[in-house]
């Protein structure tokens, strides 16, 4: 049926679903056109969050940008910080001590746990809703997510925002205790990501509701610019951390895990096998942590005192969903010219009008949720 | 990120430019070049992005317009096209179906206009707000709607 | 005593208080309990603030939603959206008429009694419909459409695997299949094989026609926001919910007397019985709900089609075969 040809008496239903629905995984609106319960057209329009960290970005010097961006993708923050040090740093050539080096490695893999199990538990949510079975997958994801952010409270001080990473480095020391407590923390999510198999994978339920649905074409994907799990989940075996080491990623043994089927099911399994990848990096890494410094340049005083050469740089970290990077613009002031930010949610969302038509609304809630759009970073 | 010989033999010898990081590419052949990095493997669209240039002595007021391609794994090549102001770059959709929402977000931040683009509204801010918040002309004490 | 016990009118009158009010306390309280349930299985406490462990917490809900604002949809059918909640409810509470709850407790001792409760609980279908209809809403309009097609479709497998215990007890007084159960021949453990499976089919579709978990496709709050609901507000909001909660507590009591004995059990037979393992069920669904995550709506009609259908009418032939030779 041709959308254009709508007739408002009979044929197709407009349903606006969101910004206020439960399961846009924030404030995200798609407008569907239904037959029935399937539909025809999707018209996404995000921007319901933006909050204009680009301009801000032009407006704040180098280091205060960081506790800006953690507020993108807050469901990893330190991931973003991570991206966005890089290119100030790749603007001067600044070279990061080993330790650091080391540091945001293991607190990148630490962040990319915490991250995909958030998305396990909300993922839950879409298929189980809120008063049933998806509630329960949440809360177990959400108690080990604590868990996590009780390790990074003992790191930086706090739990979320952490502000931890710096131009040159980091700002904060592993504390006395770290190890133990992170060894203590990853092992037992280790044991734990075997019960969420069990609970999700041996669930008739779950593999009916997403194998085969959502695929994602791997060409298409690649225009689009989608990265991360979802492309892995595709068939595309590529990975920043593997193919364009950055941090102490070529010191890092790693295993990239890929399917080819690009359903939900194989974004699901791309993701649980990350998961168990990463505490596997975490605990290798907790021992192994060399000495030395943790910022090659002096402890910042004024926000003034770093400038960028000028000259323009590209720097992405694999985040928990792809490629997270940002292009900036250095005049030679204390400012960045212009900062853009490339969120791979943004692109994951823009698959949504290929993917919708075709399906139903159930389809379309678990398709949104199993491609982990975090709104705060599509809008910025 | 240096260019790949065969990006650099390719540019040479068909559109007669220099290789660099980013390359500059002229308006009437952006969508050419952009198709023959395509046909030679960059099928990866990273990000399109722009910055607003106010008008110096040498220069009118403009916008860039940068392109990141990626062939997987590694190569990656950045091309950019100068846009003067209340001028129209053309746009690459029909190489690159990525380039939809990305050259959307661009003409709604930075105001680079993008000729021939099927869909070139507003994608962050609201339909009826007026001006491009990322050029550097932009009064930051602009009221809009519902505040104005 | 003796006044009340000899005027059939005052009698019912009394029984009727006396039922429909152990029902919605107990429904009020199951809300209570599923809410615990689900804390244990979640590794959370569950309500603990109001009362002794939050056990006056369903007071506290009922105050909360009496005191809110009573809103209507501007465009909504009023005499619809204000009349579904309270039809659900007082449907879900007419099938408790013919219920036998001890021997010779039974409030209206029909001789088709069975059929009474499986027609009167099919008609709920209807205010959830019109609840959904009536809002003027999208989500709820879906919903609503959900409701009535899953109503249609699993309707023939509840019917089918009642047709057991029917065939099984030769009669359509529940008081009757009751006794035919006596001395632990219970329908879901003898004869072997029909019986069970028709107690399982029966649950299951039971739990589709009160919208539970992982059959609750018209109130799907993923997927439609709530469904049906989700115009409502305040008492009304609550009416539906505690009509759902009823519409479970009837279901396990009514799969607890056709497959499980109903009062019959070691010991005295009493009502003891009945409501121990109407219990049991309850949690059992609750436990489900829990569990499980939500069926899309095709897959499940595709269930109940190709695999409740099929499988149930096998049961009746068994069960038939059974009767007439054994």
């Amino acid at each position: 049926m041709d959308p254009e040809n709508y007739d408002p008496e009979g044929d197709l239903m407009i349903l606006n679903l969101g910004p206020q629905h439960p399961s846009t995984h924030g404030v995200f609106r798609v407008k569907l056109w239904l037959d029935g319960e399937v539909c025809i057209k999707a018209v996404p329009y995000p921007g319901y969050l933006h909050r204009g960290v680009e301009k801000l970005c032009e407006k704040l010097s180098y280091v205060m940008i960081t506790p800006i961006v953690d507020k993108n993708d807050y469901v990893s923050p330190f991931i973003n910080e991570l991206a966005i040090n890089m290119a100030f740093e790749a603007l001067n050539a600044v070279e990061t001590p080993r330790r650091a080096n080391y540091l945001r490695t293991l607190g990148a893999e630490m962040q990319r746990v915490g991250s995909h199990l958030l998305w396990l538990g909300t993922f839950g949510l879409d298929m189980g809703g809120a008063l049933g079975g998806g509630a329960s997958v949440f809360m177990h994801c959400f108690r080990e997510r604590e868990l996590i952010l009780d390790c990074f409270e003992l790191w930086t001080g706090s739990r979320f925002h952490y502000n931890t990473l710096t131009v040159g480095g980091n700002r904060h020391d592993v504390p006395a205790g770290f190890a133990e407590l992170v060894r203590q923390t990853y092992t037992l999510i280790g044991q734990r990501a075997d019960e969420y198999d069990a609970m999700l994978v041996d669930n008739a339920i779950f593999r009916a509701r997403t194998k085969g649905v959502g695929t994602v074409d791997a060409k298409l994907a690649m225009e689009l610019g989608v990265s991360g799990p979802i492309l892995r989940a595709s068939g595309i075996d590529w990975d920043l951390r593997r193919d364009r080491p950055y941090a102490a990623y070529n010191e890092v043994k790693l295993d990239v895990p890929v399917r080819y089927e690009g359903d939900c099911f194989a974004r699901y399994e791309v993701r649980m096998a990350e998961l168990r990848e990463s505490i596997r990096i975490v605990l290798d890494l907790i021992d192994g942590i060399p000495e030395g410094p943790i910022c090659a340049l002096k402890p910042v005083k004024l926000p003034g005192a770093y400038k960028g050469k000028v000259g323009q740089a590209y720097a992405a970290v694999e985040g928990p969903r792809g490629e997270l990077g940002t292009w900036v613009i250095a005049d030679g002031t204390d400012k960045p010219y212009r900062c853009k930010i490339r969120p791979p949610s943004y692109h994951a969302v823009s698959l949504i009008p290929y993917l919708a038509p075709g399906n139903n609304v159930s389809d379309i809630v678990v398709t949104l949720g199993s491609l982990d759009p975090i709104l705060g970073e599509v809008d910025r | 990120m240096t260019v790949p010989d065969d990006v650099t033999r390719l540019l040479a010898e068909r559109f007669g430019l220099e290789s660099g990081d980013p390359i500059t590419v002229s308006r009437d052949r952006v969508v050419e070049l952009g198709g023959a990095l395509k046909e030679a493997g960059f099928t990866y669209l990273v990000y399109v992005a722009c910055a607003h240039y106010p008008a110096t002595d040498a220069e009118p007021d403009r916008t860039v317009a940068e392109y990141r391609v990626r062939r997987l794994p590694v190569d990656e090549v950045a091309f950019r096209v100068w846009v003067p102001t209340g001028e129209s770059t053309p746009t690459l959709v029909p190489v690159f179906a990525g380039c939809d929402w990305q050259e959307r977000e661009q003409f709604d931040l930075v105001g680079t206009i993008f000729a021939g683009h099927p869909d070139l509204r507003r994608i962050m801010l609201p339909e009826d707000w007026e001006g491009h918040p990322l050029r550097r002309d932009y009064d930051i004490a602009t009221r809009h709607h519902p505040w104005r | 005593m003796s006044v009340i016990l000899e005027n059939p009118w005052l009698l019912g009158a009394v029984a009727g208080f006396v039922v429909i009010n152990a029902m919605m306390v107990t429904a009020a309280w199951s809300i209570w309990f599923e809410r615990k349930f689900a804390g244990a299985m979640q590794n959370r406490p569950g309500p603990t603030q109001v009362g002794w462990a939050g056990l006056l917490q369903p007071v506290a809900d009922l105050l909360k939603l009496i005191q809110k604002e009573d809103i209507v949809p501007t465009n909504a059918d009023r005499a619809l959206f204000n009349l579904a909640p309270p039809l659900g409810m007082i449907l879900v509470l007419a099938g408790l008429a013919v219920f036998p709850w001890a021997p010779g407790w039974v409030p209206a001792d029909l001789d088709i009694g069975l059929l009474f409760i499986l027609s009167i609980s099919s008609l709920i279908t209807i205010p959830v419909w019109m609840a959904g209809w009536a809002s003027n809403n999208k989500y709820a309009l879906l919903g609503g459409m959900r409701a009535a097609a899953q109503a249609v479709s699993f309707e023939v497998p509840l019917l089918l695997s009642a047709l057991v215990p029917i065939i099984l007890g030769g009669s359509l007084r529940l008081g009757d299949i009751v006794a035919a159960q006596a001395d632990g021949r219970w329908f879901a453990l003898w004869p072997p094989g029909p019986g069970s499976v028709a107690f399982v089919l029966f649950m299951l579709a039971s739990l589709a026609e009160a919208n539970r978990i992982p059959f609750d496709i018209p109130e799907a709050e993923s997927e439609l926001v709530a469904g049906i609901t989700t115009e409502y507000v305040g008492m009304k909001f609550g009416l539906i919910y505690l009509a759902e909660y009823l519409h479970t507590a009837v279901s396990s009591l009514l799969g607890a007397t056709l497959f499980l004995g109903g009062w019959d059990g070691p010991g005295p037979d009493g009502i003891h019985w009945l409501l121990l393992k109407s219990f049991a069920l309850f949690a059992g669904i609750f436990w489900v709900r829990w569990t499980l995550l939500r069926y899309r709506a095709d897959q499940f009609m595709a269930l109940c089609w190709r695999v409740f259908v099929p499988v149930s009418l096998a049961c009746v032939a068994v069960a038939a075969v059974w009767r007439v030779y054994a």
